[in-house]
């Protein structure tokens, strides 16, 4: 077709007025390149890094719902929250049964006191916050300062933590490396053996070895005591990660943790339980001795959508809507995303600012080479081209130039796109640490750690870096705007060409 | 049977107090050279726009073969029923002699075995050879523009030939070729050419002769 000859012809011939407007979109281009680019893995990874992994989760008790239900029925909070009590293992394993739960393993927590010959490893948290590292020190005061009642209503807290796992899959900090049994070997998981884990910390500090035994109180009757056999050490790596911190109480110290079967503390907690006295408090609520414990089960998922699935499930399953279904991994997952979503929400507002600005040079530019090219326009029509194929033609020529543009500053923006958002990126990363830094001093907290509860690790491995930016959907978001652009810098062109009288060439004789 | 025709044609330019054509009743044929005379500004080159199409009569009308010229698609009579040489010649500077006329060969729509022959061929004719075919406009003398504007409007075989001032920039041999040529087209080829000139010998050549006087 020759209007296309025509097109093609003209962008060589005029090519110092076609290079201005080339250079133009060239810049569009490759500042949008690495918009698109940042846009792009951004959701990349949003949508396909929770695939790839295995995902955690499990049922509670869904606190944001219970407030609103407290605030919508005038209900106390309180009243409610005791109502929706944590489930039961029974009602764990049944929603283990949806097909899309992968594994579903449990532990059964308890916070005990120590009992003869047993002192627990404690920090002085008040003093030595944020400056001096975790170092084993006497007990002092550990006796009162214990004795605080928690807030989840687990009764008085004692100075250990006394976790008893299904299996061995269950314990998953074991699993992460994070601690390690350096000596002896584990519990059984099958029978209640009475046998434990310990850290190396406290074996040290109370001079135990394996097959020593250890006595353990429950905190609410000092009387029961249980007796459990050193059957291994464990090494931790938390509590050097987690130096400074201050400690919410000596039973979430890292050293002060025991771990044992299922079985072992379900047993333990039978006997309190059969032993138990009951009373009333003074506000006339119904008070017990029996030793407190906490069951929770997780559920393993092998992706995302199997995850997703099972919060279905589970309401399908009967769930109250009180009780949530959470996953730690999912929240860290999208935590880890924010650096990227901000740069995300930067690169958009980049890319809009880019192409208002671009657009609207570009429709000046056309406007003015318009005039340039009124002698042109006069000809074509008055040797009787008609208009229609003057504008396609015209439309022809921005396209041959917004392309090669386009093409160019694709391969330019592919190139730098990467280190580009990269660099972007770790410098909000590093913005959103210092940011969270000066939060956590503000409130008193050192450390590293992200808000969570004290003693919890929690900071994120945020995303890094991105690899590969600029694929095909780029390329084709970019050939996009471009014709977005020359349609819209033509718009002036096809006014201009379709309202130009041809007559005037005759007046035009220059 | 006339190929053109006026009726009762005037005209007025847009905001223009006067008239610049007034009432004229002129006819046109196949097979003859006319020629149309005056003083400078008395109307030719608007008489000239107004058979090529490039604008409408302000009163009156213009026949094409009995057929209203304003029914008729302006694009499609310019491109391949008149060539038109302006005045000014009208040539496009960013292309070649050849190129400026293939393009009114391809904008005709009509089919030549060979597009690009015929279209060196019309320059031959006006004795521009290749060499100086293959130049970009603005490297040809005023009058080598003036015979490409004439090879243009010639190229696509037309049946009606409008030249404005087609010698105007040209030495006396040179002229007569021209003439010859146009004498051709209209005794041999029964073309219709119609030619606004100052030039005796031009006019010399003419089957009818219309002077034109201004409006006053
Ligand atoms: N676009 C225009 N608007 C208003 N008046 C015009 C326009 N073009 C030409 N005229 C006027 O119309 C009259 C006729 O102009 P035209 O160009 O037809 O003259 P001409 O006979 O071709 O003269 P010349 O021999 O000098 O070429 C002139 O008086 C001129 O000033
Ligand atoms: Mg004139």
């Amino acid at each position: 077709m020759y209007i296309l000859k025509n097109s093609i012809r003209n962008v060589t011939r005029n090519a110092g007025r076609n290079i201005l407007i080339g250079m133009i979109v060239l810049v569009i281009a490759i500042s949008s390149c690495i918009a698109l680019s940042i846009k792009q893995s951004a959701s990349q990874l949003q949508t396909t890094g929770l695939s790839k992994i295995e995902i955690t989760g499990s049922i509670s008790v869904d606190r944001q719902a219970l407030m609103s239900q407290a605030q919508d029925s005038g209900t106390d909070m309180r009243a409610l929250m005791q109502e929706s009590e944590s489930l039961t293992l029974a009602e764990m394993q049944n929603y283990a049964t949806s097909v899309n739960v992968k594994d579903f393993y449990y532990t059964l927590s308890s916070s005990m006191s120590k009992g003869t010959g047993l002192e627990p490893v404690s920090t002085d948290a008040v003093t030595t916050a944020a400056t001096t590292q975790t170092q084993p020190t006497a007990p002092t005061e550990s006796e009162e300062s214990n004795k605080a009642i928690s807030p989840s209503g687990m009764g008085t807290q004692g100075d250990f933590t006394l976790t008893g796992y299904s299996g061995e899959n269950a314990m998953t900090s074991f699993i992460s490396g994070t601690n390690q049994v350096t000596s002896g070997q584990l519990f059984s998981f099958d029978t209640a053996d009475m046998t434990c884990l310990i850290s190396e910390e406290l074996a040290t500090f109370n001079g135990l070895s394996l097959g020593s035994t250890i006595q353990l109180t429950n905190p609410n009757a000092t009387t029961e005591v249980t007796t459990l056999t050193v059957g291994g050490i464990y090494k931790t790596t938390t509590a050097t990660a987690d130096s400074g911190a201050m400690r919410f109480s000596t039973a979430a110290d890292p050293a002060n943790q025991i771990y044992t079967g299922y079985n072992t503390l379900n047993a333990i907690s039978g006997q309190s339980l059969s032993v138990a006295t009951l009373g009333t408090d003074t506000s006339g609520n119904q008070t017990t001795t029996a030793l407190r414990t906490q069951e929770s089960g997780i559920y393993t998922f092998s992706d995302m959508t199997a995850y997703e699935n099972f919060k279905t499930d589970v309401t399908a399953m009967g769930l109250p809507s009180s009780y949530t279904v959470t996953s730690t991994d999912v929240t860290n997952y999208e935590n880890s995303l924010l650096p990227l979503e901000n740069l995300n929400t930067f690169a958009t507002i980049f890319l809009v600012l880019v192409l208002l600005i671009g657009g609207s040079i570009l429709v000046v530019l056309n406007i003015l080479s318009m005039r340039e090219r009124k002698y042109e326009i006069g000809v074509l029509t008055a040797i009787g081209m008609k208009k229609k194929h003057v504008v396609f033609q015209f439309i022809a020529e921005g396209f041959i130039v917004t392309l090669i543009a386009i093409l160019l500053g694709t391969g330019i923006g592919a190139a730098v796109s990467v280190p580009t958002a990269n660099a972007l990126l770790s410098q909000q990363v590093a913005s959103i640490q210092t940011q969270e830094e000066s939060q956590q001093s503000n409130f008193g907290r050192g450390g590293s750690s992200s808000g969570g509860r004290p003693g919890e690790q929690a900071t994120v491995n945020y995303v890094q870096s991105i690899s590969s930016a600029t694929d095909i959907t780029v390329v084709m978001q970019l050939i996009g705007i471009g014709i977005l652009l020359t349609l819209l810098s033509s718009c002036g062109a096809m006014v201009f060409i379709l309202r130009y009288d041809p007559l005037n060439i005759l007046s035009n004789r220059s | 049977m006339s190929v053109l025709k006026l009726e009762n044609l005037s005209y007025t330019y847009q905001g223009a107090p006067i008239k610049v054509l007034d009432h004229l009743n002129y006819e046109f044929e196949n097979g003859k050279i006319y020629c149309i005379m005056g003083k400078s500004g008395a109307g030719k080159t608007t008489l000239l726009s107004l058979l090529s199409g490039l604008t409408t009569p302000t009163d009156g009308k213009i026949f094409f073969k009995d057929q209203d010229i304003s029914q008729i698609n302006k694009y499609n009579y310019r491109s391949q029923m008149v060539g038109v040489i302006f005045q000014g010649y009208n040539l496009l500077p960013h292309l070649t002699a050849a190129e400026n006329v293939q393009l009114s060969m391809d904008i005709s729509e009509k089919i030549f075995p060979d597009k690009v022959r015929h279209g060196f061929a019309a320059l031959a004719k006006v004795e521009l050879g290749e060499e100086k075919a293959t130049r970009r406009i603005l490297k040809l003398s005023g009058g080598e523009q003036q015979r490409v504007a004439i090879a243009r409007a010639l190229s696509y075989d037309p049946e009606i030939i409008l030249a404005d001032e087609p010698t105007g920039n040209l030495d006396g041999e040179t002229q007569e070729g021209i003439i010859t040529i146009f004498k051709k087209l209209a005794h041999e080829e029964n073309k219709c050419v119609i030619i606004v000139t100052h030039s005796p010998e031009v006019a010399k050549a003419a089957d009818v002769l219309y002077e034109l006087t201004p409006v006053s």
